[in-house]
């Protein structure tokens, strides 16, 4: 052959270019395959070499460019789901260049879902698809204004409305996504302006549990934590799908699961909870009453309940076991859930027979229109089991937002201030005036005559209160101006009528790190309506929690302290800082600071982009800790949370007790404290209460963080005793029975009073545990006597202040099963029910044959790469690119039935009009008579991109339909939830 | 065609496939090609480099010392398994 | 001698996909380009439904290193994988050689126009000088040569994905595996670890 290998020379000199290597290389060969291959490569590709070079970065001017410049490392959690998983952000030169996991952390140990391990995507400046500047709604197109403009025209207009229609007419939807400072000062922001037209998530949330749970026991919270699931020995998810919407909350359970406890899980769907469960139920959605009662029904049946528990702690039991007997047989369980018999008796065996057993319960209990009721058969299961307040047991309500906990104890809430004191009772705004400093007679003339002490409206109906005829209208004018702060829209159902709302509103306003759907639905024409001459729509740029500090509350009621990683990016401004300039504006700044007689609650700081903000540790220490007495949001000051942040090593896991340890920084003696001083946290912050990891645990003393059930429904009932048995109290406790709640009578009469110093007396005379601002009540009875400050009563089986006061199934307002909407009917319509009429029954009737034209049910619910409303997630490349188009899932026979592929485009219909078009999942995890559609898309409208409606350059990624488009009418009876999680549809191919 | 001819037409084409790409690399032949063997740029190994190279780490060993930095990781490592902080 | 692989245990992968989105962050991998993925069999069938993480496993005799044209890979003293973007001219056979699939190509395409192979590198950067600009835009990050693991590893949210060296990470699971006395199998080890000559090398339990 004419070629040969030349001869090979040296061995390969490392220090002269590739190039040349790789070409003489070449040379010395024979023509083979491989060295054909390669020549071609460097023939064709000698240019391209430095073309392929790089692979495009993300941020690249964030990279990290060796150890030069200044470097700190902030401590943050981060703000998706309420688990609380830390972070340690490493900053260089101002920039969050890297993210590193937190193995020290008891709660997540290091741990995070894709979610959290994508935080530092918001500190990223190229490529951002954030709010960068306010901007405003001009001829169909956003258009840039600055912060003044933007404050000025804003507040001229508000102040307008105020003056032609009261402050009733503004209404203030806030975030569960502020932390607990700027949670509580935009509840004390809409007290000043005058109103109780405020809400947030937690609305369309857990509201049911907060209301059902807290008439139950006392408190309306997570009752133990996911790190108490490892005690467990049986845990039952009844419409959760941990897996996805808690995933590190996995964590605590499979390693629980490992070390012998059992999991059953129930649910419509075969989730990916559902796939590491040992039992899977499969459920009509709606029904859980049934099935519940379907298990005390055997339980009571075997004499499996925990007689001596239910003798001393709870009321009315035997009133729900003759019911429940007579009423929920294994055979009508099936016929109404769908679940066999013989299932119904594994897992009720499963779930008494290995105890302490937990329940665990999200929005597949909370979003029907009987949620209220819901949440109180879960909760009778376990107090007829012996379960709460029982290490390994309790009702494990998995909240959602990082702090939605927070937000609902101390923020935007109609019916209540911070610390759920009720605004229908006067004393409750005496004890915020005091603790806010702010003169109570002007707070009073700041609200319309009469609306002080009525509840707000809900954001799950802010639309009705534009649209409702004004007669039918609780307050004297509709809702003329909005802002979604810190939430999304696609969230609430009836999207198709949401964006007429937004039509015929004054002014919207949308104060968030993104433009989110509100915008582009604000922008979008309507066919058929005429939008309001003159109509304002703004957008703000709000700043992450990442670029402001703050402490948040964990789902187990934990606090933790978030520290500042990076300054407010673009013009973006921290929510604190937006509040205070709106308060200057309209007039009420020195109030919002609690500026009187000398006093100013919080300083002003100044920020690097010249404007001011109120200091966060000062609202916490100043008024959360000064005004929070009811659910001990007292003893965490920022000292003590962010001692717990920097020694976070110490705690241990199963019991999240720090065994030891002293803060290096500070010399605080750590020893004893529960991780986050998890609320009730009571008293002072000298008085070291140590946090209640597991409520209404009697097996510790009060000051160890036992408790007992709470006495705020009354001393009997029907003759019955309402307080604990003799000897059913906290290890301990100088009173062994039941008793009241502590005020300053009760002290006086077990003669404690003279155990208060004289400035204690002073402060505490004429007051309870609640309003006593010295804490010397707390102090006194915890300390000295064990007590418990609020009471030592029984858990109520029936809450007769309800509508039903023993929960009862009742068909939702559009099923597929008419022949059980006669037995089990809904509730009577309602006139006014938080200032709006409210239909059931009449919705109910009218809708009962709609099986047929629209029969199968259609429920919603969470992924695990995207959260909330969306927008925030799709905007996140890393993210977006895991869950690129909305679906559905459809069962095969119903696929097949219709003709659908699987990946096809299919058009959901439900009875509102409304049609989505989306990519239908073939899979068995749903029933042929179920259908899911996550919620966290939105940015498509009924077929059509909503892109052009968007602000230029801060649309998501990834956009498609919102499933609340076309959800149906239906509200919770007790706190006007929405009913998301079942309403009917029709699918066919597109 | 005989078989021949075609034998060297043969061998002419790839004579001038040959001869037509040499061209392309008259580079001393210093370096040589050996296959199966790594041909890129040197890497240092990750105990080469110290702790203060990094911009943050909580992994302390001695830089140069090998068994030093791989028990650093080691310890690491145990941060992986949660049974050690809970039974 | 640390020798690192890596291990996912299906009982525990929920499919969160936190490691792949951690490998996304740490590396800043574009999109396109996964160096990670979740692989889940019988989706939604009760009983049935599992899930795995897979990337690169830095096989012991490994095949992509085998058929390179180039001879663009090589192996650190600590067994992971590693190769040299300028010397890759995209040809895709490392790709067609690998059981897990791991190699990728920023862009579709025959006649070595796929662009550079970027693949797991067990967050030990490549053969730059460590932790320097250049290693972060073509590698991504050098976590081994700061005394970290694999992000992937130390962030998986219920600790179902371990990667370290073999020996620490096979007794985490061994204790798992005792602890819960089921679910012993060691996905993927005998194809990367044991030999192929050798099959009983490959721990017993391994499946494929």
């Amino acid at each position: 052959m004419m070629l040969t290998r030349k001869s090979a020379g040296a061995p390969a000199h490392l220090s002269s270019s590739r190039l040349s290597r790789s070409l003489s290389g070449m040379l010395a060969k024979t023509i083979d395959r491989r060295t054909f291959l390669k020549r071609s490569g460097v023939a064709a590709g000698a240019g391209a070499f430095a073309s392929q070079l790089s692979f495009s970065m993300i941020g690249k001017a964030e990279a990290a460019a060796e150890t030069s410049g200044s470097i700190e490392v902030k401590r943050s959690v981060c703000t998706h789901c309420s688990v609380g998983c830390a972070i340690d952000a490493v900053v260089q030169n101002g920039v969050w260049v890297r993210q590193e996991p937190v193995f020290d952390s008891p709660l997540n140990l290091g741990a995070h879902c894709a979610k959290g391990a994508s935080v530092r995507e918001h500190g990223m400046t190229e490529h951002s698809h954030r709010l960068k500047y306010p901007m405003k709604l001009v001829n169909g197109k956003y258009q840039r204004l600055s912060w003044d403009q933007a404050i000025n025209e804003i507040g001229d207009r508000l102040l307008a409305i105020r003056k032609e229609s009261g402050p009733d007419a503004f209404y203030v939807v806030g975030s569960s996504k502020h932390n607990n400072e700027q949670s509580m000062l935009l509840r004390k922001w809409v007290s000043l302006w005058g109103s109780n037209n405020c809400d947030h998530q937690a609305r369309i949330c857990h509201s049911t549990t907060v209301a059902g749970v807290a008439q139950t026991w006392g408190y309306g919270a997570m009752t133990n934590s996911y790190n108490d699931m490892q005690n467990t020995k049986c845990a039952m998810y009844i419409g959760s799908n941990a897996a996805e919407a808690h995933p590190v909350s996995m964590l605590h359970m499979l390693h629980a699961k490992e070390t012998g406890a059992k999991m059953i899980v129930v649910d419509p769907r075969f989730t990916r909870t559902a796939a590491k469960a040992d039992e899977y139920v499969r459920i009509r959605s709606g029904t859980d009453i049934p099935f519940l009662f379907g298990m005390l029904h055997i339980i009571f049946k075997n004499g499996w309940e925990d007689k001596k528990y239910i003798h001393d702690r709870v009321y009315g039991m035997q009133q729900v076991r003759e019911e429940v007997l007579k009423k929920w047989t294994p055979e009508e369980v099936q016929n109404v859930t769908g679940v066999p018999p013989e299932q119904l008796q594994k897992i009720t065996e499963m779930f008494a027979k290995n105890r302490p057993s937990t329940i665990v319960w999200c929005m597949g209990q909370t979003q029907h229109t009987i949620g209220n009721a819901v949440v109180r058969a879960s909760c009778i299961l376990q107090l007829a089991l012996g379960n709460i307040g029982v290490s390994g047991g309790g009702a494990n309500i998995f909240r959602g937002h990082d702090n939605v906990q927070g937000a609902t104890d101390v923020g935007p809430n109609p019916d209540t201030l911070p610390g759920y004191y009720p605004v229908a009772v006067p004393g409750s705004w005496a004890h915020w005036a005091r603790v806010w400093n702010v003169d109570l007679k002007w707070l009073q003339d700041r609200f319309a005559p009469g609306m002080m002490g009525k509840p707000g409206m809900t954001v799950s109906r802010w639309i009705d209160g534009v649209m409702e005829k004004n007669e039918n209208i609780d307050q004297d004018s509709n809702i003329r101006a909005m802002v979604y702060w810190g939430h999304a829209p696609n969230s609430q159902t009836r999207g198709l009528e949401m964006v007429k709302a937004m039509k015929m509103l004054d002014m919207m306003i949308v104060i968030d790190p993104y433009p989110s759907a509100t915008a582009a639905m604000a922008a979008m024409p309507v066919e058929g309506v005429q939008e309001k001459a003159g109509r304002g729509v703004y957008l703000l740029p709000a700043a992450t929690q990442f670029e402001t500090e703050g402490s948040c509350t964990a789902s187990n009621r934990s606090l933790q302290w978030r520290e500042k990683v990076i300054d407010p990016l673009f013009e973006s401004r921290s929510d604190q800082a937006i509040m205070l300039a709106f308060a200057k504006k309209l007039g009420f700044e020195d109030q919002f600071l609690g500026r009187k007689d000398g006093k100013q609650n919080l300083r002003v700081l100044k920020t690097k982009g010249g404007y001011d903000e109120p200091s966060m540790e000062d609202t916490l220490a100043n008024e959360i800790n000064r005004g929070a007495w009811t659910i001990g949001y007292t003893g965490q000051s920022p000292q003590r949370l962010q001692a717990h942040m920097r020694n976070m090593h110490v705690f241990d896991v199963k019991t999240l007790r720090a065994r030891g340890g002293k803060d290096a920084k500070t010399g605080y003696d750590l020893t004893g404290d529960y991780f986050g001083l998890p609320w009730p946290c009571y008293g002072t912050p000298a008085f070291k209460h140590p946090g209640s990891p597991n409520l209404y645990d009697t097996s510790k003393s009060v000051m160890d963080g036992g408790g007992d059930f709470r006495a705020i429904f009354g001393m009997e009932r029907d003759g019955v005793n309402l307080l604990a048995e003799d000897g059913s109290h906290p290890k301990g406790a100088d009173i062994t029975t039941g008793h009241p709640q502590f005020d300053h009578v009760l002290l006086k009469k077990l003669g404690w009073w003279d155990e208060l110093t004289d400035e204690e007396k002073k402060e505490a005379e004429g007051k309870t545990w609640a309003t006593d601002l010295s804490g010397g009540i707390i102090r006194v009875t915890m300390k000295n006597h064990g007590c418990h400050p609020f009471g030592n009563a029984k858990a109520r089986a029936i809450v007769w202040n309800f509508p039903d006061g023993i929960p009862q199934h009742r068909e939702p307002l559009y099923g597929i099963r008419a022949d059980l909407v006669d037995k089990y009917p809904t509730h009577d319509d309602v006139k006014v029910f938080w200032r709006l009429p409210t239909l059931y029954k009449s919705v109910q009737d009218r809708n009962k044959n709609i099986g047929k034209d629209f029969p199968i049910v259609l429920t919603s619910g969470r992924l695990v790469e995207y959260e909330g409303g969306g927008e925030e997630t799709r905007s996140n490349p890393w993210l977006a690119e895991l869950m690129q188009e909305n679906f559905v899932e459809i069962n095969p026979k119903a696929a097949a039935d219709r003709g659908i592929r699987n990946g096809e485009q299919v058009w959901v219909k439900t009875p509102t009009g409304a049609r989505l078009k989306v990519t239908a999942k073939i899979t068995e995890g749903v029933g042929p008579d179920h259908a899911f559609i996550p919620f966290h898309f939105s940015g498509w409208w009924q077929g059509k991109d909503m892109l052009p409606y968007y602000p230029d350059g801060a649309a998501p990624i990834v956009r498609g339909e919102a499933v609340n488009t076309a959800t149906t009418y239906g509200y919770d009876r007790v706190t006007m939830m929405q009913e998301s999680k079942t309403t009917v549809c029709q699918i066919e191919r597109a | 065609m005989t078989t021949a001819r075609r034998f060297v037409l043969a061998g002419a084409a790839v004579f001038f496939v040959a001869v037509g790409l040499s061209a392309c690399g008259e580079r001393d032949q210093v370096t040589v090609y050996k296959q199966g063997k790594y041909q890129g740029k040197p890497d240092t190994k990750p105990w080469e480099n110290g702790p203060e190279s990094s911009l943050y780490t909580t992994s302390q060993w001695d830089q140069g010392n090998k068994t030093s930095w791989e028990a650093a990781v080691k310890t690491r490592n145990l941060a992986q398994n949660e049974y050690n902080r809970v039974e | 001698m640390a020798r690192m692989k890596f291990l996912c245990d299906a009982e525990r992968c929920i499919e969160c996909n936190g490691c792949v989105t951690a490998c996304k962050n740490e590396n800043e991998v574009p999109w396109g380009v996964n160096r990670r993925r979740v692989v889940t069999i019988n989706d939604g069938v009760v009983g049935a439904e599992k899930s795995i993480s897979v990337a690169c496993m830095h096989c012991s005799d490994a095949p992509c290193m085998a058929v390179c044209p180039v001879d663009c890979f090589y192996r650190t003293d600590e067994g992971v994988v590693l190769h040299d973007k300028d010397l890759c001219i995209g040809c895709g056979y490392c790709f067609y050689a690998c059981p897990f699939g791991a190699p990728q190509f920023p862009q579709a395409g025959a006649f070595g126009l796929r662009g550079k192979m970027d693949k797991c590198t067990f967050c030990a950067g490549g053969p730059e000088k460590d932790l320097s600009k250049e290693e972060f835009a073509k590698y991504g990050s050098n976590r081994l040569a700061q005394g970290k693991l694999p992000a992937c590893a130390e962030m998986c949210s219920t600790k179902a994905l371990l990667g370290g060296d073999g020996d620490v990470i096979a007794d985490i699971y061994r204790q798992r595996v005792f602890k819960r006395g089921k679910g012993s199998e060691v996905w993927g080890w005998g194809t990367a670890y044991g030999k192929p000559d050798q099959p009983k090398a490959a721990p017993a339990g391994a499946k494929s």
